[in-house]
């Protein structure tokens, strides 16, 4: 009956690991725990062949218990990693991994990168390509650390060098911690993946020591590497390198255009209209138009009161010199039938007359010109500015009564 | 909203899930998943890291010890649906054999034989009319050698077939030979309908209720909505859940929010014509709107900010295929998004009616067999994204074709596992406009539209069963987000928090990645509750039980500010159309000093809801009152004999005057010697035994079977009479098998197309109930009527507008004609010939009926599979129904 007892001895253990998720996901740490002291006698006979063994079982448990126990120290915690890490040879690394991340978030740098090295230095047979990538992780963090150590006396360095005397110590070791940690955080970021902190340092190490094109060649392989996801912010990070290196308007344009096509309502839009409005070419403003009524048509956008007001200007402009008015008209047609239920609602009119009169300032504007001085919207914010004698509101009127005939060759 | 300024590291896969796996029991624990530098940077000494997983989160406390019903049960006993062990084969024989086996063996032979038990006419009405001379079911044994020859002993049959049962699952049975004869014989001619043509039948209705008993996505997404008091208005909102037998009222019940919330004066009451799946709802500009999908057909509802305003319906559409998705849009008024079964997405404007975004019966990503569709909006008003079980794409809804990208997918991009499949995907915009939650069988997602198809969270949330439902609540700036995951089978809740960014000081006050924060927190489930209910009776528990236990079919919350302290207001819908809540209040996040009290378990019996605390008057909480009541209720329903399975029954004082009816005026000779023989035997003490035949025996019921068609006897009789009876008896049984078959198959065919016509003119027509008294939750209020009593106001709708796959209310026919119209008889799968009959038999009826068959005109209405609980008389419940 050997089988019988196994299958005893598989449904206690089963029962005990319900009872234990049971206790977890009530915040019960210390029923949790008293049964988890049950449990691991399931390692004595593992026969699972299931996705997660007991040892992992233990691992994740143990460390959720130990996190929020209220009797449990820091020391417990590094004791109980300790055993895990010997308990599975699979999970290792793992293992490693997440200890490191919690050392990092109580704070204890050194004693995570003391963790760091020694894993880094494990080996065990042929290496799967989970334990391959959990390996470069752990490489990579710990060139971010080595960055911050190298951050740290690049300060003191900056500091002496104030003060006028140079130590020639601190400097080798910062060009240490730099070799090192420029040697692995360029691993990290050759392979598919989101490397947002990694490349940043990396890129700030290179510019430091005036590797510019270096720095350039990562920047555009990180943004334009099709293997990598379309990741906003690699664009965002070039786009910032650029600018500090002071290159031309044209190339800044060119890099917040690939911006523009893939997020259309990143906030760097605004930035990007301003740009445009200023420039003298007759395309780019049509750009800048397009780039501002792309970005409101999302509901981030709705309240953005700076939007509007570019929105509100560049409309004007158009307005006054009576010349473009087609680039409106052909961005109002794929928006017309929607954009009033969805910007110039009266319940609209009314919040944002409450909640924010300069918003609501530019959205009449925009809505007067768009919709004719019959609008609801328009309608309805003139008229209480008016009440309550706010001269930008008396203004905003007279223009928009003024225009009026504008609204009918947009919509025509 | 602003892009994180850096995002947590992942790895970037390509391809199909690199991870295998399965259902890993406690995934989700002791992660922190990834770890990125948060609060720090140049002007401090050291880096400061935050984890992605991990940190603190608020911390939420239940406020009793279980969910309190916030509804009475309705009227009427609920019927649960099969349960596994209905339809599955039972005998150790089987178990033994399939322990090596993975899936299950369906018990064919016994639904077969329940059907021809059950429907008797059906399966053999024309033979068992001819034959029934031939058969003789007496005890004795046949004497005279001339009807020897040509009749049979049933009762030896009836016993060889005892036998048979006695030693079912022996391997050494032999089927009697009398048995094999006669089945033998028979097999070929003696049904009604062609028995491998029923098995067909049978059998591919078994598989599916067998599929939906593994999975039944026809609830994702909840039939359960919370429309809130509008801001800074008082703490009535409106609840808008499903009820009736068959699920198919539609209730707006205002709620006040107090310390267990309330219900408030009568819903306002719609009837449907089929089940309600999901209920779903959006506030736009102040307006509430309220979708409602049953099968084919889905409506939409607008409800006024202010309360008290009666819900008004705007439009109805009606589909082909079953509809599986039903949203509706956070931006524009009067925009929903529709989804089929057969892959078509449709974006549905009240004003221009629908168009049709995408048709593809075809999953997008890689080859799956579930025709689930889904969709949902997204931060861009006229982008959707529709999914499948393969991922989620999102659609330009101004050039569907040409514009659209992939959101997500489940393959290694993600992270995911071999088999995962996307069980519910949500759009988050009330927490953070560009976010998105997927929901698979393992693991939750948020996503982020502006970086598609790398989750910026990921969470395995080990759920036991897929959760299919999700709710969202919002917190304010500094606060976290709090979601709720629902399942349907095992009822399980689950709150999680996240964080849509923290502020990193280092970037410049700019926005960080999406964190879970807090660890998951499980909630009351429903059935939970059973063991703080006091000691019940042993068939009065199973009752409950059965009742507690019932799936939940949807999930909603609210949360509550009321100045410092803030409390959270779960409600859950089960299948029985109960509706339970829980509240949940905050706690200061501080590290718990003592046990909290749940930690000590409790005894049945013996709940902290029932113990009597000191404050309250009665002696026992409100909680407590809450259940008492509901329970008495709960008792009075079940007690009750279901009404449909009274036998038909005639009044007679209307055929007789009350002279004919009375007797003569003295005590018959009969009852004389009746009375003077109990007198005796009493004083005897003896006992009466039934030595005479006795002339009191009660008369036979009177049936109500429509009597005027020409049935297989008498048209034998009248062609007998013509003299062309031989004739007959060549149509009716060398009618060929093929050619009867063939026949059959177009008719059933025909019934299936028609399940899905079979929404009836008199459909939709809405009636609202206005009562000023108070209702019965209340705890003042007087007992009244549960809400199915008959609607005092009948309202009809709004006169049919719009383009033509656009239905609006009809409201032209009354339901009695809708009753006799041939569409409908078919549907009921009436015969052609025999409709005529029942109309005219209807139609004397309609005149005064002393007792209408009532179940007929709310089986009208019902196309769903439930409308067969209402129908014939069934007197046992635990057995399946299959759809006959």
């Amino acid at each position: 009956s050997s089988s019988e007892h196994k299958l005893n001895f598989k449904k206690s253990k089963e029962a005990c690991l319900s009872y234990i998720q049971d206790a977890l996901l009530q915040k019960q740490w210390k029923r949790a725990a008293e049964f988890l002291t049950c449990y691991v006698e399931s390692l004595e006979k593992d026969y699972s062949r299931e996705h997660i063994g007991p040892s992992e079982m233990i691992w994740r448990i143990g460390t959720e218990i130990l996190c929020h126990h209220s009797q449990s120290s820091m020391k417990e915690f590094n004791c109980f990693m300790e055993q895990m890490k010997t308990l599975g040879v699979k999970r290792y690394l793992k293992v490693c991994l997440e200890h490191v991340f919690h050392l990092l978030c109580n704070g204890q740098i050194d004693e995570a990168y003391q963790n760091l090295s020694l894993a880094e230095s494990w080996r065990f047979g042929e290496q799967t390509a989970i334990q391959d990538k959990e390996m470069k992780l752990i490489q990579a963090y710990r060139g971010l650390l080595d960055y911050y150590s190298w951050f740290k006396q690049k300060n003191i360095l900056l500091e002496h060098s104030e003060d006028g005397f140079s130590d020639l110590a601190v400097e080798q070791e910062m060009h240490g911690y730099f070799r090192k940690a420029a040697v692995n955080l360029k691993e990290i970021i050759k392979i598919p993946g989101v490397w947002d902190i990694f490349v940043k340092c990396y890129v700030d190490l290179l510019e430091f020591y005036g590797d510019h094109n270096e720095a350039r060649k990562v920047l555009n392989e990180y943004a334009y590497n099709s293997k990598f996801p379309a990741n906003p912010n690699a664009h965002v990070y070039l786009y910032q390198f650029l600018k500090r290196q002071g290159e031309s308007k044209k190339s800044l344009i060119s890099a917040l255009k690939i911006l523009h096509d893939i997020v259309p309502s990143h906030e760097l839009m605004i930035d990007f209209n301003t740009m445009l409005q200023k420039s003298k070419k007759r395309k780019k403003r049509r750009l800048g138009l397009e780039v501002i009524f792309a970005a409101l048509d999302y509901a981030g956008w709705k309240e953005n009161a700076k939007a509007w007001s570019c929105l509100a200007r560049q409309v004007k402009q158009i307005v006054i010199s009576e010349k473009h008015l087609d680039w409106i008209k052909q961005e109002w047609s794929s928006r017309k039938d929607w954009w009033p239920a969805f910007h110039f609602s009266r319940y609209l009119a009314k919040r944002n007359w409450q909640e924010n009169k300069s918003l609501s300032y530019e959205k009449a504007l925009v809505a007067g010109i768009l919709l004719g001085k019959g609008c609801k919207y328009f309608k309805y914010v003139s008229h209480r500015g008016c009440k309550a004698q706010l001269e930008r509101f008396q203004m905003l009127k007279k223009f928009v009564n003024r225009h009026n005939p504008v609204y009918l060759r947009i919509s025509g | 909203m602003e892009f994180p300024a850096a995002l947590f590291p992942s790895y970037f896969g390509a391809g199909p899930p690199q991870e295998e796996g399965g259902p890993a029991p406690v995934a989700g624990w002791g992660e922190h998943g990834q770890v990125l530098e948060g609060g720090s940077g140049r002007r401090q000494v050291q880096p400061a890291f935050v984890p992605r997983r991990g940190a603190m989160g608020e911390r939420w406390e239940a406020a009793d010890a279980a969910a309190v019903p916030v509804l009475l049960p309705s009227a009427g006993c609920w019927i649960p649906s099969p349960a596994p062990q209905d339809i599955l084969y039972r005998s150790g024989l089987c178990r033994k054999l399939r322990a090596g086996k993975s899936g299950a063996t369906l018990d064919f032979a016994r639904q077969l034989g329940h059907f021809f038990v059950d429907h008797p006419e059906d399966a053999f009405g024309s033979l068992g009319c001819l034959l029934h001379k031939n058969f003789y079911l007496g005890n004795s044994k046949l004497k005279v050698i001339v009807t020897r020859n040509s009749t049979i002993r049933m009762t030896a049959l009836v016993e060889d077939i005892d036998r048979l049962e006695a030693r079912r699952g022996c391997p050494r049975q032999h089927l009697a030979s009398r048995l094999r004869w006669f089945s033998h014989l028979c097999r070929d001619w003696l049904f009604e309908v062609p028995l491998g043509l029923l098995a067909d039948c049978l059998h591919e209705e078994l598989t599916q209720q067998w599929s939906n008993l593994l999975f039944d996505d026809s609830l994702t997404g909840g039939a359960l909505a919370w429309l809130p008091p509008e801001d800074g208005g008082t703490s009535v909102g409106c609840l808008v859940h499903p009820g009736g037998q068959a699920m198919n009222q539609l209730y707006f019940q205002d709620v006040v929010l107090e310390e267990l919330p309330r219900t408030q004066g009568s819903p306002a009451q719609f009837e449907l014509s089929g089940r309600i799946q999901q209920v779903a709802a959006a506030r736009v500009d102040g307006q509430d709107f309220v979708g409602v999908r049953s099968d084919y057909h889905c409506g939409v509802w607008r409800v006024l900010g202010k309360r008290g305003a009666a819900p008004t319906p705007l439009q109805v559409i009606r589909t082909d295929v079953p509809a599986s998705c039903l949203t509706v849009s956070p931006h524009l008024p009067g925009e929903l998004s529709v989804c089929t079964q057969s892959g078509t997405v449709y974006l549905w404007s009240v004003e221009t009616g629908l168009q049709q975004l995408r048709h593809d019966p075809q999953t997008m990503f890689f080859r799956d067999h579930s025709p689930w569709r889904w969709s949902d909006f997204t931060a861009h008003p006229r982008v959707l994204s529709c999914a499948d079980r393969t991922g989620l794409q999102c659609l330009d809804a101004r050039a569907p074709k040409r514009c659209h990208f992939d959101l997500f997918k489940v393959g290694d991009e993600a992270g995911c596992q071999q088999g995962e499949r996307v069980v519910l995907p949500m759009y988050l915009g009330r927490a953070h406009p560009s976010q998105y939650l997927v929901t698979t069988q393992f693991s939750m997602y948020v996503l982020d539209e502006r970086l598609p198809l790398v989750p910026v969270l990921k969470w395995a949330h080990m759920m036991k069963a897929p959760p299919l439902f999700a709710h969202l609540m919002p917190g304010k700036p500094g606060t976290s987000h709090k979601v709720l995951l629902g399942a349907s089978r095992t009822q399980e809740l689950l709150l999680l928090q996240y964080w849509d960014s923290f502020w990193g000081v280092s970037s410049g006050g700019s926005q960080s990645a999406c964190q879970l924060v807090g660890t998951p927190q499980k909630l009351h489930s429903i059935a939970e509750c059973l063991q703080h209910l006091p000691t019940q009776l042993p068939h009065r528990h199973h009752l409950l039980q059965q009742r507690l236990a019932a799936p939940a079919a949807g999930l909603t919350a609210t949360l509550q500010e009321d100045g410092s302290h803030k409390s959270m207001l779960i409600f859950q819908l089960s299948e029985a159309g109960d509706v339970f809540c829980q509240r949940l209040t905050n706690k200061a996040a501080q590290p718990p000093a003592t046990p909290s009290r749940d930690e000590a378990t409790t005894a049945p019996g013996s709940s902290p809801l029932f113990e009597a605390p000191a404050s309250s008057p009665q002696g026992l909480g409100a909680a407590a009152l809450r259940y008492r009541r509901w329970l008495r209720v709960f008792s009075r329903a079940c007690r009750e004999p279901p009404r449909h399975t009274w036998p038909p029954s005639l009044s007679q004082r209307r055929l007789f005057t009350r002279r004919d009816l009375e007797g003569p005026a003295g005590p018959s000779s009969l009852q004389r010697q009746m009375r003077q023989q109990l007198r005796q035997t009493m004083e005897e003490g003896g006992r009466i035994q039934h030595r005479e035949p006795l002339a009191l025996q009660p008369p036979p019921l009177p049936t109500l079977e429509p009597t005027g068609g020409p049935d297989p006897l008498s048209a034998r009789l009248t062609a007998a009479w013509a003299g062309d009876w031989e004739q007959w008896w060549e149509e009716r049984t060398s009618f060929s098998v093929a050619q009867r078959q063939r026949a059959l198959r177009e008719r059933r065919r025909r019934q299936k197309r028609a399940q899905g016509r079979c929404s009836l003119s008199a459909s939709f027509t809405s009636s609202l109930t206005y009562q000023s008294e108070l209702s019965e939750l209340s705890d003042t209020g007087p007992l009244l009527l549960p809400p199915s009593c008959p609607p005092i106001l009948s309202q009809e709708s709004s006169p049919p507008t719009g383009s033509p796959p656009v239905h609006s209310f009809a409201t032209s026919a009354a339901p009695n004609e809708a009753l006799l119209s041939s569409q409908s008889l078919c549907c009921h799968g009436i015969p052609k010939e025999r409709q005529k009959t029942l109309r005219d038999y209807l139609s004397v009826w309609a005149e005064g009926p002393p007792e209408p068959p009532g179940c007929q005109a709310s089986q009208l209405c019902i196309p769903s599979s439930q409308s067969q609980l209402s129908s014939a008389s069934q007197p046992r419940h635990k057995r399946p129904r299959m759809g006959f």
